[in-house]
């Protein structure tokens, strides 16, 4: 464009960029990327979306065709996923009726009376849920806990047939669950820990140990290991230096790691649906089965998807800076 | 630090402990790693000697009888059954597509973000949310989405027309405008633009009043009967064989595409810009910068990302298990699936399960044993 | 062969004032050093005059034709990097031959010129090597030989030598020097180390904080320093600089009844620009200053730095101010003794100590 090239942009350029850059085309350009960024971002994002609409639909709703986008916000879901409820009697709806508009009943038998049902009780989920918190809370600790110590003694010393130790500490996740699961269910079955939560969490330990090592070992070969020289030729002993002086360098690392493997083990699926059934069951394969008086009970599949999101959304944001690494198992830094 | 050994002040050095209990290094190495090591050999190491056992037995759980050995006849009725080959198949083109497409959006999405601009920090983490949800979650999601009569899915192309009729109006509005930028600075090329837009606007509007293909073709998607059943594979009632296998490759599309954009992103942030300058003043064409700057670069974690998720395809389980459980028929039905099926479910052909469960570890092993290999070989780079 | 031209060329980031409007005028064939510390702008003005940088304001001239706004490739510049910016996907001789490939040039002319600049920087050994693999030196020449092959109407060098070790620094340094002689080139040179600065430029821009401290030859810069900066920053050590108070024809220095007696000639000039109770800053060069018994001069010896061929002595003249002298290698200086000098009153600088600036006897007149 001449007009650029004899007059320039026609405003001064107060930032840092090649003279290439500012011309009309270059900018054109740059808004349209921009553009394009934004509409992909979201089309990624409407299934999310889709999923925190569905959460807080009535059912009537969630069956409509063709679906709604403006509708009336409703706790349905929620109710539905931690009640148990049976269909109230004809007999008895106008007592019902009388009471909610009295205000005797609480906001759940409310919203359940509104689809014409009443709580009996807490659901199974609820269960589910405490079993997930504790089986994925105790095995992050144990994982973590172990991998420390594994990923120190890794990164510090040369142990005999490090590099295979390693690949096999790695190979064991690169296998489908249903591998390990077969003969695994069998020694379960011979030990008496099938659908105990000492099984699972001795299982999810493993399964997590393998990202934990990596991580860590990857955190502390970053620490520059003159620091621990120099205890040493003070007078602490491998042990000290490793507690006093490796561990507070590391804490960055070891909080990053263990919310990676909080959200694997949260997440876990296979091996939750093959070695449990009732006792020790958490909440992924409980939410694949929510059946309802009509078939799939989809506002409570998308209650209990969103409790399950929404902290893997914030620990997702709180650790951006080591997305990259704790998904490729410390391979790449960014 | 005083050489005579005198009571001097040094204000940094810890006071050394008594040299009593101090472990050797020896021993503390040991004790740090031999925990975990036994712990995984007793449900790692383990489990897979005993499922190879298993696999020369005719065992099934369920059963009360002990397991009898029939020798290599499990993995001759594997090696010789064409179902399982099929599945294998189908894993291998769920692979295939799922980790070509991804690769493509991924790297895509990379070039596009990789110039700053407001608010780029923020979409890139939000871009990253669906690699964090369970995947048997957002199978389940997306089950609820494909649903023909009350899905999201179909509605949303179904509506794209209206974007597109939108564009076509926007067009018109612009060539006016440009017609008027042109009318001031008499420059040739923003006619053309206006004429341009002013063809594309007429023509747009026309096909849609008239029906044309486009758009008879996108108004489909809003009637239940006359839209894909991706899950059913069937579109308007026919059968498309394969579209539920493509539900699924959409699906992890669009859950691990961010990955790679992540990989590719980093990748390409460790470009030094005086080479990109140094082309400039070369008068490099984009290609060539493309070809022989920003590729030779990346390509080292491009490989990584394509090794990792070609790994993860082939473990595929919980996405399928959520969305369709194999189906319909068994299009679906990936290698790890079927495993499941013949374990868990059925007869509980246990010994014949572990035959299959050990031709699947040794093929995996072997692909991962390259992976790592080539980690380290980058790790080592470093 | 060109000359360029900046008229008040400036540069901001957001509200950092990177260069503040400046006017150069670099002339045909001139070899020009813009010398100066981190952040003084130096980088920055080379960079506007490439293009890979734009202006905030002001307008850059090749030869009279306006280019501030055209594409780096449309300058007919060449521009070597700090870290050289070869293409690592190519060998060397791919690297070298690019420029022209990309301009479309007969492959009969690209062998030529190739060859040509390759034998003039004697890289023949390497031309089947990807750059990634040779030493800093060899990968700094081919970068030469890149800028080279362009036969540009000028060479733009941003620190080029800075990333080579010291002892390749030198004969690189003369290397350079002797190709811009033989191609007839104008070469603006960008760096922070001032002994490279003296030895190569035909002119040296000092800059400080994003204004041109004093445009001039080598010879004018160290003799003439035009302020306090100038003074200090070119040569090893500084000039030195001792403030004292001027009053009828002679400056009195803090410390050891120092009295300086100023030549006849300046006595004019500095009654001038000075009210009798200014203070005045005497600045000579260690080798203009000359040890003597009966030197007007004197100070207590701080410390001695023998260097080969002379010493240079430290001398305590009061609590604020060291100065350097050099002196004769073969007499023994100890430390602690007092010792007597005098200063070349042909090579004296005179300062006002306020504005920084040199006392020039132009001013006056």
């Amino acid at each position: 464009m001449s007009n650029f090239r004899e007059d320039g942009p026609g405003y001064p350029v107060t930032e840092a960029t090649r003279v290439d850059k500012v011309s009309p085309e270059s900018r054109i350009f740059g808004k349209l990327r921009a553009l394009i960024v934004v509409v992909i971002a979201v089309i990624m994002l409407i299934p999310v979306f889709v999923m925190l609409m569905t959460a807080f639909k009535a059912r009537s709703d969630i069956v409509s065709s063709p679906p709604t986008v403006v509708f009336e916000p409703s706790l349905e879901g929620f109710v539905f996923l931690f009640t148990e409820r049976a269909v109230v009697a004809k007999a008895r709806q106008e007592e019902f009726k009388a009471a909610a508009e009295t205000g005797e009943l609480s906001l759940v038998d409310r919203v359940a009376f509104e689809a014409g049902q009443q709580v009996t009780g807490p659901s199974d989920y609820v269960d589910r849920l405490k079993n997930s918190f504790i089986i994925a809370g105790l095995s992050t600790i144990f994982s973590v806990g172990l991998g420390l110590f594994a990923a120190y003694a890794f990164s510090r010393f040369d142990v005999l047939g490090k590099d295979d130790l390693l690949f096999f500490i790695l190979s064991t996740r690169m296998l489908p669950a249903v591998v390990v699961t077969i003969p695994l269910f069998l020694m379960f079955r011979q030990l008496s820990l099938n659908d105990t939560h000492l099984g699972m969490i001795l299982l999810y330990t493993v399964f997590n140990l393998s990202l934990a090592v990596w991580l860590l070992k990857g955190f502390i070969d970053e620490i520059p290991i003159e620091y621990e020289e120099a205890a040493l030729v003070d007078g602490y002993s491998r042990w000290q230096t490793f507690y006093k002086i490796v561990l507070p360098q590391a804490i960055t690392g070891i909080a990053a790691t263990t919310v990676f493997s909080l959200i694997f083990a949260w997440n876990e699926y296979a091996f939750a649906l093959m070695l449990t059934s009732d006792n020790a069951r958490t909440a992924p394969p409980s939410i694949a089965t929510m059946l309802g008086r009509g078939g799939i009970e989809w506002s409570a599949i998308a209650a209990g998807s969103l409790g399950f999101l929404i902290p893997v959304v914030i620990i997702v944001f709180a650790l951006r800076n080591y997305l990259l690494r704790g998904v490729t198992f410390g391979a790449v830094r960014k | 630090m005083s050489i005579d050994g005198s009571q001097a002040i040094v204000e940094q050095s810890p006071p050394p402990k008594t040299k009593r209990r101090q472990l050797s290094d020896r021993s503390i190495v040991n004790l740090f790693i031999w925990p975990a090591l036994l712990l995984l050999i007793a449900m790692n190491v383990f489990p897979l000697f005993y499922s190879l056992y298993l696999g020369f037995t005719d065992y099934s759980a369920i059963t009360r009888q002990q397991p009898q050995w029939v020798a290599f006849e499990n993995f001759s009725k594997i090696l010789n059954d064409e179902l399982l080959w099929k599945y294998f198949a189908t894993t291998g083109r769920f692979a295939l597509l799922s980790v070509g497409l991804q690769t493509l959006v991924g790297f895509s999405l990379a070039m596009l973000v990789n110039h700053k601009f407001k608010g780029s920090g923020l979409l890139t983490t939000l871009i990253l949310i669906p690699m964090m949800i369970s995947p048997v979650v957002v199978g389940l999601f997306w089950k609820l989405m494909y649903n023909p009569t009350f899905g999201f899915f179909n509605f949303l192309i179904g509506y794209t027309q209206y974007l597109f009729i939108f564009s076509f109006i926007a067009s018109l509005f612009g060539a006016y405008f440009i017609f008027k930028r042109y009318f001031k600075t008499k420059k040739i090329y923003l006619l053309l633009l206006s004429i341009i837009f002013v063809v594309y606007g007429i023509l747009g509007l026309y096909s849609y009043i008239s029906g044309s293909n486009l758009f008879g073709f996108l108004s489909r998607f809003l009637n239940p009967s006359t839209a894909p059943d991706m899950l059913a594979s069937r579109f308007a009632g026919d059968p498309v064989p394969g579209l539920a296998l493509w539900a699924v490759v959409i699906v992890d599309v669009w859950m691990w595409s961010p990955f790679v954009m992540l990989l590719v992103l980093s990748g390409l942030k460790a470009i030094p810009d005086y080479l990109y300058e140094a082309a400039a003043i070369d008068r490099a064409s984009s290609w060539f910068q493309f070809w022989r700057i920003t590729l030779p670069q990346v390509a080292p974690l491009l490989l990584i990302a394509i090794l990792f998720r070609t790994i993860e395809a082939f473990k595929a389980f919980d996405l399928v298990m959520g969305m369709t459980g194999g189906g319909p028929g068994d299009q679906t039905e990936l290698i790890s699936v079927n495993l499941y099926r013949q374990a868990f479910l059925g007869q509980w052909r246990t010994g014949r399960a572990s035959a299959l469960a050990y031709i699947i570890l040794v093929i995996i092993i072997a692909v991962s044993n390259l992976y790592i290999r080539y980690l380290n070989q980058m790790k080592g780079e470093d | 062969m060109a000359e360029i031209e900046l008229r008040q060329v400036e540069k901001k980031f957001g509200e950092l004032h990177a260069v503040k409007p400046l006017d150069l005028t670099i002339n045909n064939g001139e070899f020009i050093v813009l010398l100066g510390p981190s952040g003084c702008g130096k980088t920055t003005t080379l960079r506007m005059i490439s293009g890979l940088e734009t202006v905030t304001g002001g307008t850059i001239l090749l030869d009279g034709k306006n280019i501030t706004w055209l594409h780096p490739s449309e300058r007919d510049i060449a521009f070597v990097f700090q870290l050289y910016a070869l293409y690592p996907h190519l060998s060397v001789r791919q690297n070298i031959a690019f420029p022209l490939q990309a301009e479309g040039e007969s492959r009969d002319l690209i062998n030529k010129r190739v060859d040509e600049v390759v034998e003039v920087l004697q890289i023949q050994h390497l031309l089947k090597a990807r750059p990634g693999k040779l030493s800093g030196g060899d990968q700094q020449r081919v970068a030469l030989a890149r800028a080279l092959v362009r036969r540009p109407a000028a060479f733009l060098m941003d620190e080029p030598l800075g990333a080579l070790d010291a002892d390749f620094r030198e004969s690189m340094r003369a290397e350079i020097k002797r190709l811009h002689i033989d191609q007839n080139a104008t070469s603006v040179y960008v760096t922070h180390d001032q002994v490279e600065a003296m030895a190569l430029g035909d002119r040296i821009v000092v800059m400080s904080e994003a204004v041109i401290q004093q445009v001039g030859t080598p010879n004018e810069v160290y003799y003439k320093p035009a302020n306090i900066f100038v003074a200090n920053f070119i040569g090893s050590p500084g000039m030195n600089l001792v403030q004292g108070v001027y009053s009828d024809g002679a400056v009195k220095m803090p410390g050891m009844d120092n009295r300086y007696e100023v030549p006849e000639d300046w006595e004019n000039t500095l009654k001038q620009s000075l009210d009798d109770s200014d203070g005045l800053i005497v600045g000579f060069r260690p080798e203009s200053a000359a040890v003597a018994q009966d030197g007007n001069l004197v100070g207590n010896v701080y410390a001695v730095d023998m260097h080969g061929a002379y010493s240079m002595l430290h001398i305590n003249m009061n609590e604020h101010d060291i100065v350097h002298i050099r002196a004769d290698r073969m007499v023994n200086y100890s430390i602690g003794e007092d010792i007597r000098f005098n200063v070349d009153p042909q090579m004296v600088r005179f300062f006002n100590p306020a504005s920084e600036l040199a006392i020039t006897r132009r001013e006056v007149e």
